[in-house]
């Protein structure tokens, strides 16, 4: 064989090799990191790499049952999100045969028609990867088209339907006109300025006790327990509810286990699955939001490769490729302050997001985690304008005991508004709840304290948002006007 | 004392008997004014600016010299060497490649049978040559490439013949060349037995690199320019702008082009035509069972013309989106074949303009090298995005 054969074949060997790799990472196990054909949107990107996720179909399944699977499982993540917003464009209105001539338009019955993920350079805010006047589709001919049905719409264009402010294809819930007309006469500022779950809250917060006798029977061994961490649980609400160390650092241990056992079982730093037990809502929203979304219940594991090599007749390899290069890299599962897309604190680049990197469990004020917590990482310009501003000041006041509870406003008012379920008011950990587009936050946020008209305009003026609202909207929504100006006409 | 064109077409065979792939309008240029400086060398005939004529009709004795001696006596119009060489290069290179080598089988130069042989100007079918005989002219050419002495008039008359038709760079190593420019300069300025035979033989040879010139002239500035549009293309796809996204909803070519997937799969799938049908065309430029379904110029141009298709079917598939990762990787390796290949093209079809700026065939060389290596990752890479594409 000549020297140029001997390099053909060499080469061939090498393509078909790299090949053979690629599909066994792709069908088996492995690192598919740089499989990624492009960057995913949002917080997305935590998960990008456990793609069965969102590629639920099984391999080369035909387009129609990849689509399908795909676009069941957006909802696995963001239906309670889309059932909370009372979704005005929902999936299922659109089944409905009469709608066959807008499939062709929009076929707005999947998800992926409007959010294709992995295509940033096509991507516009709030991850909808179609042109921004998508409501022409269907709103600009017949029945449905708004220009002729609202005068006050003629000359407006398309693609300023979703970004001036006026709908959001979702979330309607403080922008449809006769909420806009019942809420037109509001001053922007209540006189008596209270948010009401919030008050609630801290109102039912259990007050703090002398360590209870209780501590007693479930204090950990002497050796592990640290005489600071005591003393704070001692006055905290964990220790007046009568949640003693064991409970959270020791949970697998039987009632009534000697010492030796606890010892053998104790956990120093318990993770979120410690708290899930009493705090149910909260780790739920915490694992639908940007800090916990990698402890979704629904996020693919790891593949395991010996189930894939046993499915296509390679049993015999299991073992050793399993262990090896055909093994799914183990998959974090906390984000890391590092990993974040927004602008950071580089100090705070180690640390991984779990309960305790906010609360401070053996604490006695909880406070800092709605505020002081956000700050030891966030470094983007809106969250430092925070301290110094008017809604930092009420915070401050109330801290303090000056204002009443809940006329303040921390970092979590907004992005973990308060929500009341069965009775009990509960923090949502889900901060996309009330942002993207931010006019989620009219509703459960802003509208306890602000009149609707300054709501909207506060909003949608993207500086005032940058400087955390220091000084008065410049951008004015003629939304409240025309609806007025409507129902007038009626 | 083998004939000039014996010589040349034993430099266009390789030891194994494989014709050398040289430029085949060039050989044939060169096979008809070997015959022509054979003919002069045993002053049969002379040239002016006017006419080429016959001093003496008596057979030479070698076959492919006595078939051109004839046909030029008979020719009653007078007709100087640029027209000989246009006609003997177009009507009569095959029939004196077929004499010469029937020469050349018959004094066991080359081994037979001469039908294997005649690859050379037309069919470019595989021969068997004496790897001696092969060797020995080779060798002669490079120590005359090599040493400062005067050389044989013939043998300088040879190179000078080789350097008109642009050949030596088909026949040696780019790299032994390159550094022999001076060497080829000196060898060509230097003055044969005789005035009148100096005179016959540059006639000869500024006839050749005229005709050359002429026949070339038109092939090389299309493949110029369709090398200029894919550089520009490769070069357009890393700078310019990348296609946005549509701003309207409305159906639209451009909506349709870049972003439905339906469009993008029969983008891609033309994509990987073309792209076959470049690889094969290089290939057959050089495979010699190829020259029955075409000259080697053609596939050459098919090459060129499919590599700018390729570039605008990458437009159409991507819209200057590089993508990500091994999707970045597949794009750059695309990007890199194109643009070494277009500035090759640019380097061997625009040569005598660039040889004056510095182009050198070792240039060229390293073009096409860094052309066929940005070649190697692409089918790995491409199985991968095919892969990737229906996977998920």
């Amino acid at each position: 064989m000549t020297k140029r054969a001997a390099l053909g074949v060499l080469w061939a060997a090498a393509t078909a090799t790299a090949a053979l790799l690629a599909a066994s990472w792709m069908l088996v196990g492995g690192d598919r990191r740089p499989l990624l054909i492009g960057k995913t949107t949002g917080a997305h990107h935590q998960i990008e790499t456990a793609c069965e996720t969102c590629h639920a179909a099984p391999p080369f399944a035909d387009a129609a049952e990849a689509t399908r699977a795909l676009n069941a499982t957006c909802r696995n993540c963001h239906r309670d999100e889309l059932q909370a917003a009372a979704d005005s464009h929902p999936a299922r209105l659109f089944r409905n045969p009469r709608m066959a001539a807008y499939w062709q338009r929009l076929d707005v019955r999947q998800c992926t028609t409007c959010h294709v993920e992995h295509r940033p350079e096509t991507t516009r805010e709030g991850a909808v990867s179609v042109a921004a006047d998508f409501c022409a589709a269907c709103h600009s001919e017949g029945d449905q088209d708004v220009r002729q049905a609202r005068p006050s719409h003629a000359g407006l264009p398309f693609d300023s339907c979703a970004s001036a402010g006026c709908h959001n294809y979702h979330d309607n819930r403080a922008l449809y006109e006769d909420f806009l007309a019942r809420h037109a006469g509001q001053p922007w500022l209540a006189p008596a300025a209270v948010h009401p779950l919030a008050a609630r809250s801290r109102a039912q917060k259990p007050l703090p006790e002398a360590p209870s006798a209780a501590h007693a029977a479930l204090a950990p061994p002497a050796a592990l327990q640290e005489e600071a961490a005591v003393r704070n649980w001692s006055a905290s609400g964990h220790a007046t509810a009568g949640v003693g160390c064991v409970a959270c650092h020791a949970p697998t241990a039987p009632h009534g286990a000697s010492r030796t056992v606890v010892e053998a079982l104790w956990i120093p730093a318990p993770d979120t699955a410690a708290c899930r037990d009493c705090h149910e809502a909260q780790a739920s929203t915490f694992a639908a939001g940007r800090h916990g979304m990698r402890r979704h219940p629904r996020i693919a594991p790891p593949r395991d490769a010996s189930d894939a090599l046993e499915a296509i007749g390679l049993a015999g390899l299991s073992s050793k490729a399993a262990s090896g290069w055909l093994r799914d890299p183990p998959r974090a599962r906390r984000m890391t302050v590092a990993e974040a897309r927004l602008p950071m604190r580089a100090e705070a680049a180690d640390e991984a997001l779990d309960c305790a990197t906010c609360h401070r469990p053996h604490a006695v004020d909880t406070a800092p985690a709605a505020a002081e917590a956000c700050a030891a990482c966030h470094d983007d310009r809106h969250s430092r304008s925070y301290f110094g501003s008017a809604h930092h000041a009420l915070w401050l006041a109330e801290l303090a005991g000056t204002a009443p509870p809940g006329t303040g406003v921390s970092c979590a008012t907004c992005h973990m508004a308060k929500a009341e379920r069965r009775g009990e008011v509960t923090t949502s950990h889900n901060q996309s709840a009330t942002l993207r587009p931010n006019e989620k936050m009219i509703r459960p946020v802003c509208l306890h304290c602000h009149g609707l008209r300054f709501a909207i305009d506060a909003l949608a003026d993207a500086n005032l948002a940058i400087s955390n609202f220091r000084g008065q909207p410049a951008v004015q929504v003629e939304s409240v006007d025309w609806a007025l100006r409507r129902r007038s006409d009626r | 004392m083998p004939t000039f064109a014996e010589q040349l077409l034993l430099l266009a065979t390789d030891e194994g008997g494989a014709p050398l792939p040289v430029q085949e309008d060039a050989l044939a240029c060169a096979l008809a004014g070997a015959v022509l400086m054979d003919l002069a060398f045993a002053e049969r005939i002379d040239t002016d600016m006017q006419a080429l004529v016959v001093l003496d009709e008596r057979p030479t004795g070698t076959t492919s010299l006595d078939r051109v001696l004839a046909k030029i006596a008979a020719r009653q119009a007078p007709a100087n060497a640029r027209v000989w060489i246009r006609e003997l290069s177009v009507d009569d290179a095959g029939a004196i490649a077929e004499d010469v080598l029937s020469g050349l089988v018959e004094r066991g130069a080359l081994a037979g049978p001469v039908e294997r042989l005649r690859g050379h100007v037309r069919t470019r079918r595989p021969g068997t040559a004496s790897g001696e005989a092969v060797r020995r002219v080779r060798r002669r050419i490079r120590q005359v490439l090599r040493a400062n002495d005067i050389p044989h008039p013939r043998d300088i008359a040879l190179v000078a013949l080789l350097d008109a038709c642009d050949l030596l760079a088909d026949i040696f190593p780019a790299e032994e060349i390159a550094p022999r420019g001076a060497r080829i300069r000196q060898l060509r300025r230097m003055d044969l037995i005789g005035r009148e035979l100096t005179g016959a033989i540059n006639d000869i040879e500024r006839e050749i690199i005229a005709a050359l010139r002429a026949r070339a002239a038109r092939r090389r500035t299309l493949l110029l320019h369709l090398s200029i549009i894919a550089g520009l293309g490769a070069t357009a796809a890393l700078l310019a702008p990348r296609i946005p996204a549509p701003h309207r909803i409305a159906p639209s070519w451009r909506q349709s082009l870049w972003f439905d997937e339906a469009w993008q799969q029969w983008s891609g799938y033309l994509l990987l035509a073309f792209g076959g049908v470049v690889l094969l065309a290089a290939m057959f430029v050089k495979v010699r069972s190829a020259a029955r379904l075409g000259s080697g110029q053609l596939w050459r141009l098919a090459h060129v013309g499919f590599g700018v298709g390729c570039a605008l079917l990458l437009f159409a598939h991507t819209g200057f989106r590089l993508g990500a990762n091994l999707n970045a990787a597949l794009m750059v390796c695309f990007l890199a074949v194109l643009f070494f290949g277009a500035l090759a093209g640019i380097a061997t079809n625009g040569a005598p303009g660039l040889r004056r700026l510095g182009v050198t065939p070792m240039l060229r060389a390293t073009l096409l090298r860094l052309h066929r290596a940005a070649l190697y990752p692409l089918p790995a890479l491409l199985a991968i995005h095919i892969l990737i594409v229906y996977m998920y």
